[in-house]
């Protein structure tokens, strides 16, 4: 097959230049830098490690995209920039998630192993009042 | 522009030919992300918390389809979105799951306090045992006593010194800060003297004590006091120095509300 591919491509080669030839469609460096911007705020909510899967995809798909910015290839640039963002994002809010969560559980023992003790200390303190 | 239609109706024309054998796999996709969004409108935490991210969502589902619809079963544009769709909407799932986990640690927060300040309600008042310094505080099932020995009054007389002030002021204060507690006051004696001149000194005392705590702005109500005379010695009375462990006033700060019961005298007359 002279491949489905290489079809697509000069199809696509020839849409961006029927646009090109319309109105100069820049790389989409909005998105590149949105995406970029959403990774970073996934990195710093340790996605890396409470959402790895996702933050991987992220990283990956900016790579492609950058790789299809490099190639002028605005459509797949733009399309896995946006895929990027999407999926740093998701990083971002499951790890923030996870964390909140497990603080949430340790706050509910924290709060079990208070009542035990104060309820032990009432106890004590009741049994020794009444001499 | 007109060139441009035309290429691109060749273009998916030509992509409608091509993608037959990816054709499932986007409608698949689209599929997942109809999915998705139902999950997410299902769970009544994300309409809660995370609005805007399910609207965004619902928004590109919106787009995914109308891509599909219009480029028959199978393109990247309708795949595209609908991935976008799917992420979108885990994405709210995400954000709500973690403001709820936030709204479980506000609870708590709230819960370790009530547990804590009750708890230092009931606990034996170090903490506040200490703010009352100076004075001989010691929790007992009738409440936090403290005791004010004799040197705060003039030898035979009910008057308080001037050094009885600072100690009473600090009982105010607190009976102040716990509008609940009650306060009794207990006057004793050594052995000296007859039983009803020393009963006589010592509710005198602790009446003097106890108007000194009214005037301080605490109501009546909260505020009894009683003579016991020389009864419930704390030493022998063998010698100065018992004897004058024995002359003293105690004061009783209730535990919570309740009433402080008074002293079952043995072998009263």
């Amino acid at each position: 097959m002279l491949t489905l591919g290489g079809i697509r491509n000069a199809i696509w080669c020839v849409i961006a230049f029927g646009i090109v030839a319309c109105a100069a469609t820049p790389m989409p460096v909005e998105k590149l830098a949105v995406a970029r911007s959403s990774i970073e705020r996934a990195e710093q909510a340790q996605a890396a490690q409470f959402a790895q899967v996702e933050l991987i995809s992220a990283r990956n798909k900016y790579a492609v995209a950058q790789a299809a910015a490099d190639k002028n290839d605005a459509e797949v640039a733009a399309r896995m920039a946006d895929q990027a963002d999407v999926d740093a994002q998701l990083a971002e809010s499951t790890a923030k998630a996870k964390q909140q969560e497990q603080l949430a559980t340790e706050m509910d023992a924290g709060l079990r192993d208070l009542r035990d003790e104060t309820l032990r200390r009432d106890n004590s303190a009741a049994g020794a009042q009444p001499q | 522009m007109q060139r441009t239609f035309v290429i691109a109706a060749i273009t998916s024309a030509l992509l409608g030919l091509a993608g037959c054998e990816t054709a499932p796999e986007s409608d698949a996709v689209l599929e997942q992300a109809r999915q998705a969004v139902a999950q997410a409108e299902a769970d009544p935490n994300v309409s809660k918390y995370a609005p805007a991210e399910l609207d965004r969502a619902r928004k590109l589902l919106i787009n995914a389809e109308g891509a599909a619809r219009e480029k028959g079963g199978k393109n990247e544009a309708a795949a595209h979105y609908a991935y976008l769709t799917t992420q979108m909407a885990r994405i709210a799932g995400q954000r709500a799951q973690e403001q709820v986990a936030l709204k479980r640690i506000k609870a708590g927060e709230t819960e370790r306090e009530k547990i804590l300040l009750s708890a230092h309600q009931n606990e034996p008042d170090q903490a506040r045992a200490a703010k009352l310094e100076g004075m001989q505080a010691s929790q007992t099932s009738r409440g936090l006593v403290l005791t004010l020995d004799d040197v705060l009054f003039d030898t035979g007389t009910a008057q308080l010194k001037s050094g009885a002030q600072r100690s009473l002021d600090q009982i105010a204060a607190f009976l102040n800060e716990n509008p609940e507690r009650r306060v009794q006051i207990e006057g004793f004696t050594d052995s000296d003297g007859t039983n009803d001149y020393n009963i006589e000194l010592s509710q005198s005392r602790a009446d003097s004590v106890a108007m000194a705590i009214i005037n301080r702005g605490i109501d009546a109500e909260r505020v009894r006091a009683l003579g016991y005379g020389e009864q419930f010695p704390v030493a022998s009375n063998a010698d100065a120095g018992s004897r004058q462990l024995n002359r003293r006033v105690e004061i009783i700060l209730s535990n919570g509300g309740q009433v402080i019961p008074g002293r079952v005298v043995v072998g009263a007359t």
